[in-house]
């Protein structure tokens, strides 16, 4: 376990790149969706009457907010995967 | 009927149990199954981890016993997989080899580290388990009508998870898992269709009649959640815990890569956010078909909403296939109660084992034979501890247990795990403090909550508070004050350990960094790295 596994080589533009790109990327998406997250209870506490409007038929905001952070979750998992392909690249020039 | 199935379902998860022994043959397999799991099937086993009967059968009766609260409520358990999915599932995988003990020793160098992370997980996984089995206790008496006892099944679920853990490790416990999350899909896309066809396919005139039963209220919020500041702090440690449990961590060694762990979590997001927009559909039928009296009159807690449900839509009560689709859902909780309480259990065993046994006390020398052996013997242990542990607190009121695990992991695990990854500074003092201060604050925090210090009236028997008194800390859920207390030991440990920032120091850091982002050194199986 003390044994680097990352030799000197590794130090270069390829790997930069990553961390830069990478550690950019997860702060980034992890305060939006924390943000937008909290919007459901930060609602649900301080605006009753917004979240029990009816937007379509019987269906209330609050539903629609709730289903819509579903959508959020799904997109941002596409989002990243889509975008992992870019960090696999770099990691793998990275390693060689 | 139900008895046919469930023993059917048991026959079948045991069946795959005795062949997944043939194959587990060193204590790597029994950890994380060889880390040979493919990515789809680990991502269906999270899923079924996590999917357990509190979910299937609380946020139904939640729904429809409070409307909208309720549904909110399952929107915070799927948004979690987020944070697993961009910070801790990759690293994870690259850092560790069967425990969150390994990637935080691999970074901080420190033996003592390993302890404290593997008590964290013993105790986290304690409380998590006691609240399952005291459930698995009164869901099964509840759903055999009061055929079997509390006190009878307990035990039996006990042993059965024994079974399971002992003979097949964790390729079993995962393929458990994997039958168990496709059964509840199934019962859940099925009723979920039937109920659509009963409205016309319409989710608004589905809440059209809600709205004519319980009146407006019930398709907003504050029915259930009447503080909003406990409302967020309960949000809080739900997004933030899960990327801390135990038993959800562990599943991330069973694939051999970090793009696979990454995999699993998307798999894990489709299959649990389509069944948490479906327990919208369940709970909100549950309200309009069957009534809120009906509900309670069958269990106060609504947990006999799920089954009923199925009753009235495969044809009402007294029809054959009315009696079908209550057994059949009845054994799919069944088999959700077995599931989880296994998964829970290898999470302790292995960390018993791997990071105590042979990290600690064999100094990492413990042959595989004997490591075999003792994670066997942990799992009895642990079995027999869960079943005494339920049999003592069956009276109790635990429903809290399971947000106090959450917050026990958002507030001691997660500030670590962290740090860990991103702090050039962070040492093994503060990775301590962090752990011991994050679990020792969070439980003295629900200790003096209203969940533990409550009056309760002296005509009640069963639920009690442990505390008979006015409680002095005001929230249920202690997330919104502990995750930042975590933090805060995690830093100032740091501080308190701190020596002079040497360049060796930035050489782990670096290397550290390295491995976890370009997953060098890893090469898929667990006999390789270490």
């Amino acid at each position: 376990m003390t044994v680097s596994s990352a030799p000197p080589a590794a130090r270069n533009a390829a790997y930069q790149q990553l961390v830069a790109q990478r550690n950019a990327f997860t702060l980034t998406m992890t305060v939006t969706f924390l943000v937008l997250y909290f919007l459901l209870p930060v609602l649900a506490g301080y605006n009753k009457p917004l979240m029990a409007q009816k937007v379509v038929g019987n269906v209330t905001f609050g539903y629609v907010l709730a289903f819509a952070e579903f959508i959020m979750g799904w997109v941002m998992a596409y989002i990243y995967v889509v975008k992992a392909r870019t960090f696999d690249r770099l990691a793998q020039e990275a390693r060689a | 009927m139900t008895f046919l199935l469930a023993a059917v379902i048991v026959a079948v998860t045991l069946a795959v149990t005795f062949w997944a022994s043939r194959r587990n043959t060193s204590a790597g397999d029994f950890y994380v199954a060889g880390g040979r799991i493919s990515a789809t099937q680990n991502g269906i086993a999270i899923a079924g981890d996590y999917m357990s009967a509190a979910s299937f059968l609380g946020i139904t009766g939640l729904i429809a016993l409070n409307g909208y609260d309720g549904f909110m409520y399952s929107v915070g358990w799927f948004i979690a997989y987020l944070t697993v999915l961009f910070i801790v599932a990759e690293p994870l995988r690259n850092l560790g080899k069967y425990t969150l003990a390994d990637m935080l020793v691999y970074r901080l160098k420190d033996p003592r580290v390993r302890t404290y992370a593997a008590v964290s997980t013993i105790v986290i996984s304690t409380f998590y388990m006691i609240a399952q089995v005291v459930g698995a206790g009164s869901l099964i008496s509840l759903l055999s009508r009061g055929a079997i006892s509390a006190d009878l099944a307990i035990p039996l679920v006990g042993v059965l998870m024994i079974i399971y853990v002992v003979v097949g490790g964790m390729l079993a416990t995962t393929w458990v898992q994997i039958i168990k999350a496709m059964l509840l899909m199934f019962a859940t896309i099925v009723m979920t269709v039937l109920i659509l066809n009963r409205f016309g396919w319409s989710f608004s005139n589905m809440l059209g009649v809600v709205e004519a039963k319980n009146g407006a209220a019930f398709l907003g919020a504050g029915v259930k959640y009447t503080n909003p500041i406990d409302l967020i702090s309960l949000c809080l440690a739900l997004v933030l815990g899960t990327a801390g449990l135990p038993h959800i961590l562990v599943r991330f060694f069973t694939v051999p890569t970090a793009q696979d762990a990454r995999k699993s979590v998307v798999w894990a997001m489709v299959l649990i956010g389509a069944f948490y927009v479906m327990t919208a559909f369940m709970g909100n039928a549950a309200n309009a078909l069957l009534g809120k009296g009906a509900i309670e009159a069958a269990n106060k807690a609504g947990n006999m909403a799920a089954p009923l449900l199925a009753e009235n839509l495969f044809g009402g009560a007294g029809t054959l296939g009315g009696e079908f689709g209550l057994a059949f859902v009845t054994a799919v909780a069944f088999a959700t109660i077995l599931a989880v309480v296994a998964g829970l259990t290898i999470s302790a065993s292995t960390s018993f084992t791997h990071d105590i046994y042979n990290g600690v006390l064999k100094g990492g020398q413990a042959s595989e034979k004997d490591q075999f052996r003792v994670a066997r013997l942990a799992t009895v242990a642990v079995g027999v501890a869960a079943i005494l542990l339920g049999l003592a607190a069956k009276t109790q009121n635990v429903a809290f247990l399971v947000a106090l695990a959450f917050a026990l992991a958002a507030s001691a695990n997660l500030p670590v795990i962290l740090f860990t990854l991103f702090w050039r500074r962070f040492n093994a003092t503060g990775a301590m403090w962090g752990i011991v201060g994050g679990i020792l604050f969070t439980l003295l925090l629900i200790a003096i909550s209203p969940n533990i210090m409550k009056i309760d009236p002296d005509t009640l028997t069963t639920g009690r508070h442990l505390i008979q008194a006015n409680a002095i800390f005001p929230l249920e859920n202690p997330g919104l004050i502990s995750i930042p207390a975590g933090f805060l030991f995690a830093y100032l440990g740091t501080l308190i350990g701190a020596r002079r920032h040497t360049p060796e120091d930035d050489r782990i850091f670096e290397d550290m960094q390295f491995r976890a982002y370009t997953g060098a050194g890893v090469d898929g199986t667990v006999a390789a790295h270490d």
